[in-house]
């Protein structure tokens, strides 16, 4: 993404400067987290913050968490391509916070303290007094938020490359990483710039991570999710003022058409001086673009810039005032010099961008049929609340009047963050036309493009920072997860049960280390679906850990056979669909759907039903852990 | 010595159980929260997907172009009153039963963190 590029057209270096203030902000509060760290029990400071988050600090992290870089980058890109239809995709957010912390936190939060448990691995295991199922869940944990982890680092990566790309310092770093990677086999073929950027990003958020611990994750967390709200809060008057006002934005999204874009073709026009007549559309009578910016003749725009499809008639209008003709006219692509022109292919469709489903080019039903609707009214709300790096901090809060506050928190922080951000790239089809083939870029230019028009071009820094803001505090907080589950679970509970303070903290600040560099090495050369991947995570956790831990949490009769077959059934029946599909000689990332909903749905029920009669086959549990967790301590 | 079924304090008081301590009032609360939360979103399932079903999806059949759709508040009046009006109401309900509703309850036991710290 060219970022950098972007705001070098605003005259602004603010994103530059949001980021080193960052790097700069999280190490200090890195700093004051370790020396929280003296004079405490160093496994519960380090990985839960000896539960004793506050409404804020417990709010925000859990708000944070959440939002991924996915929120800032593939969200509004659905957005824009989709239009209106994301309201009902994103929905159940509208419930999100008091399922995610209602259904679970209170009861979780209180087995965790008697069992005196810092990771759910260590809850299910005392819970049920099975080593073997802590030693199942670590794995589970491992596998899926490590493959979730390399994802993040990948994004982490892109993002900090589109903000520093015009700098100097970092164009001399990438001539120098080039020729030290050059003879690298492993790194043949990646961008250096692409890797100067992940070790940059990789190493600040896992010294960080490591030499802080929990509370600077936390606080590091607080500090993001602020930046996130204000950054909403900016564009959305932005983009609904510069539309002309909501109504008009809406009418003016294009109805029912579909612009498809060729590949991109080297732009010769670019060395004359404009306006250019470019190309016809495909397959329709002859029209040509115009630009609405001039160029000196064989001088190469640096930037992207807006042109107007015309017809060959109405050309001489198309160089004036282009800005306003782009509200009354949609169908407008966006050239650069990187990616040239498209040919633009223009087809009508039946399902258009203020209607369900919404058009999809791939899809001959759109893009959310009745049944994904549904699924994806579980998938956020409920799979969210099986989720096992949002149930760890549901074990970090102080007591049960900061969770109902955080509550409410968190449910005025949903509400202002994704309804306004699908008003916002709504309107952005309206503003930014044609980005079709570029639709991961849409945040970045919205933001310089609305705080240009409104005149404070430096205010584009603040609205780019907060993805880079969602994806820092999604990895710190995987990154801790992941090595808890290894220090506690697998090392001390498993093979060496005496160790002292000294060795365990060595072992903490090594594995966090550790698997944070093993994620970076791995996001050198991710694998092709990562974005699908994802998905299949975030799904899959839930699958393997909702109803055992539901169980766990609120059924006396519940025993470790009957959880322990919920999870591996769940897991199993998730990744059924993704196997068939292979084996059809399709590709993994496509799932084989079942009556048209997703293959979590597949697992939920597959995950409910095992964990309900496996229980009931076996024997019940034992008298005295009923006791200990469902009756009244005497 | 295994519990013979449900244990019986959660079915209902026996006098076979009058040893029997009683329940744990955080379980009790937690579960009956539990409830009233699935049944917000039960509610929210129902209206949303329902709604939007219904008024806001455009078929090959009967396709809607963008000028038949129309406007609540400069959005398609399917998302306001799919969407964003139960987000709303969710909205209120959430907080209500978060500041009224859920109990609060002493969470602690001998064996928590914080007891531990203090020992140190």
């Amino acid at each position: 993404m060219d970022f950098s590029l972007l705001l070098a057209a605003g005259g602004s270096n603010a994103a530059i400067w949001t980021f080193l203030f960052y790097t700069i902000a999280v190490f200090v509060i890195a700093g004051f987290a370790n020396r929280l760290l003296k004079g405490k029990d160093f496994l519960g400071e380090y990985f839960l913050g000896s539960r004793g988050l506050g409404t804020w600090a417990f709010a925000l992290t859990f708000a944070a968490t959440s939002a991924s870089g996915g929120t800032f980058t593939g969200f509004p890109a659905k957005i824009y391509t989709h239009g209106w239809i994301l309201a009902l995709w994103i929905a159940s957010y509208m419930i999100v916070p008091i399922c995610t912390m209602g259904l679970f936190g209170k009861r979780i939060n209180q087995v965790a303290r008697k069992s005196n448990s810092i990771t759910i691995p260590d809850v299910l295991r005392d819970r049920f007094e099975s080593p073997v199922f802590g030693i199942v869940s670590t794995l589970l944990i491992v596998f899926f938020l490590a493959v979730n982890l390399v994802a993040q680092f990948k994004a982490g990566s892109v993002i900090l490359q589109s903000l520093v790309q015009d700098v100097g310092i970092y164009q001399s770093g990438v001539q120098w990483v080039a020729q030290r990677t050059a003879d690298v086999g492993f790194l043949a073929g990646v961008q250096p710039g692409y890797l100067l950027c992940l070790i940059l990003f990789g190493l600040a958020v896992i010294l960080y991570t490591s030499y802080g611990g929990f509370h600077a994750v936390v606080w590091t967390d607080v500090m993001q999710g602020v930046v996130m709200v204000a950054g909403v809060a900016i564009m959305l008057p932005l983009a609904i003022s510069q539309v002309g006002g909501m109504s008009a934005g809406t009418r003016a999204m294009s109805p029912n058409i579909l612009l498809t874009l060729s590949p991109p073709t080297v732009l010769p026009a670019f060395q004359e001086k404009l306006p250019i007549v470019i190309v016809d559309e495909v397959g329709a009578p002859g029209r040509c673009f115009i630009s609405n910016s001039t160029f000196p003749k064989g001088v190469v725009s640096q930037t992207p810039f807006t042109v107007q499809v015309v017809e060959m008639d109405d050309s001489l209008h198309g160089v004036a005032n282009a800005r306003n003709r782009v509200i009354e006219t949609p169908n407008f692509i966006r050239l650069s010099p990187e990616t040239g022109w498209s040919v633009v292919s223009r087809r009508e469709v039946p399902f258009g961008f203020v209607t369900g489903p919404g058009p999809s080019r791939d899809d001959v039903n759109g893009f959310l049929p009745f049944s994904l609707a549904i699924s994806f009214f579980f998938m956020w709300a409920i799979s969210g609340t099986g989720q096992p790096q949002y149930m760890v901090r549901l074990m970090a809060f102080k007591d049960t009047r900061t969770l109902r506050h955080a509550i409410v928190a968190v449910t005025i922080y949903s509400a202002v963050i994704y309804f306004p951000l699908v008003i916002i790239f709504c309107m952005a089809r309206v503003l930014l036309p044609g980005m079709e083939n570029e639709a991961d870029k849409i945040m970045p230019t919205m933001a310089v493009t609305l705080t240009e028009n409104a005149g404070v071009p430096w205010l584009a820094g603040l609205l780019i920072a907060a993805p880079f803001a969602a994806v820092m505090s999604t990895v710190d907080s995987f990154l801790l997860v992941i090595s808890s589950s290894v220090v506690r679970d697998i090392y001390q509970r498993n093979i060496n049960p005496a160790a002292s303070e000294k060795v365990i903290k060595r072992m903490s600040y090594f594995t966090t280390l550790v698997v944070g560099t093993v994620a970076m090495v791995f996001a050198m050369n991710p694998p092709q679906y990562l974005q699908d991947l994802i998905v299949y995570v975030g799904s899959g956790l839930a699958c393997c850990f909702l109803f055992p831990v539901a169980a766990m949490l609120y059924w006396p009769r519940a025993n470790s056979p009957g959880c322990l077959g919920g999870m591996l059934v769940g897991f199993g029946a998730h990744l059924a669909p993704h196997l068939m599909a292979k084996f059809e000689g399709g590709s993994f990332a496509k799932p084989v759907d079942l009556f048209g909903l997703s293959p979590l749905m597949a697992g939920f029920a597959a995950s409910l039903i095992a964990t309900l009669f496996l229980t009931l086959l076996t024997p019940p549990p034992a008298e005295h852990l009923v006791r200990k967790y469902f009756y009244k301590e005497s | 010595m295994p519990v013979r079924g449900r244990p019986q304090s959660v079915r209902g008081k026996s006098a076979a159980m009058i040893d029997q301590p009683p329940d744990d009032p955080v379980f009790l609360h937690a579960r009956r929260e539990a409830i009233v939360i699935l049944l917000l979103w039960g509610a929210a399932f129902g209206w949303t997907v329902t709604y939007c079903t219904l008024y806001g999806y455009s078929t090959l059949e009967s396709p809607m172009s963008a000028a038949e759709v129309p406007l609540t508040l400069g959005m398609p009046s399917w998302v306001v009153w799919g969407v964003a009006f139960p987000w709303l109401v969710c909205m209120v309900v959430s907080i209500w039963l978060a500041l009224f509703f859920i109990q609060d309850d002493d969470l602690n036991s001998s064996s928590d963190l914080a007891s531990e710290e203090s020992n140190d």
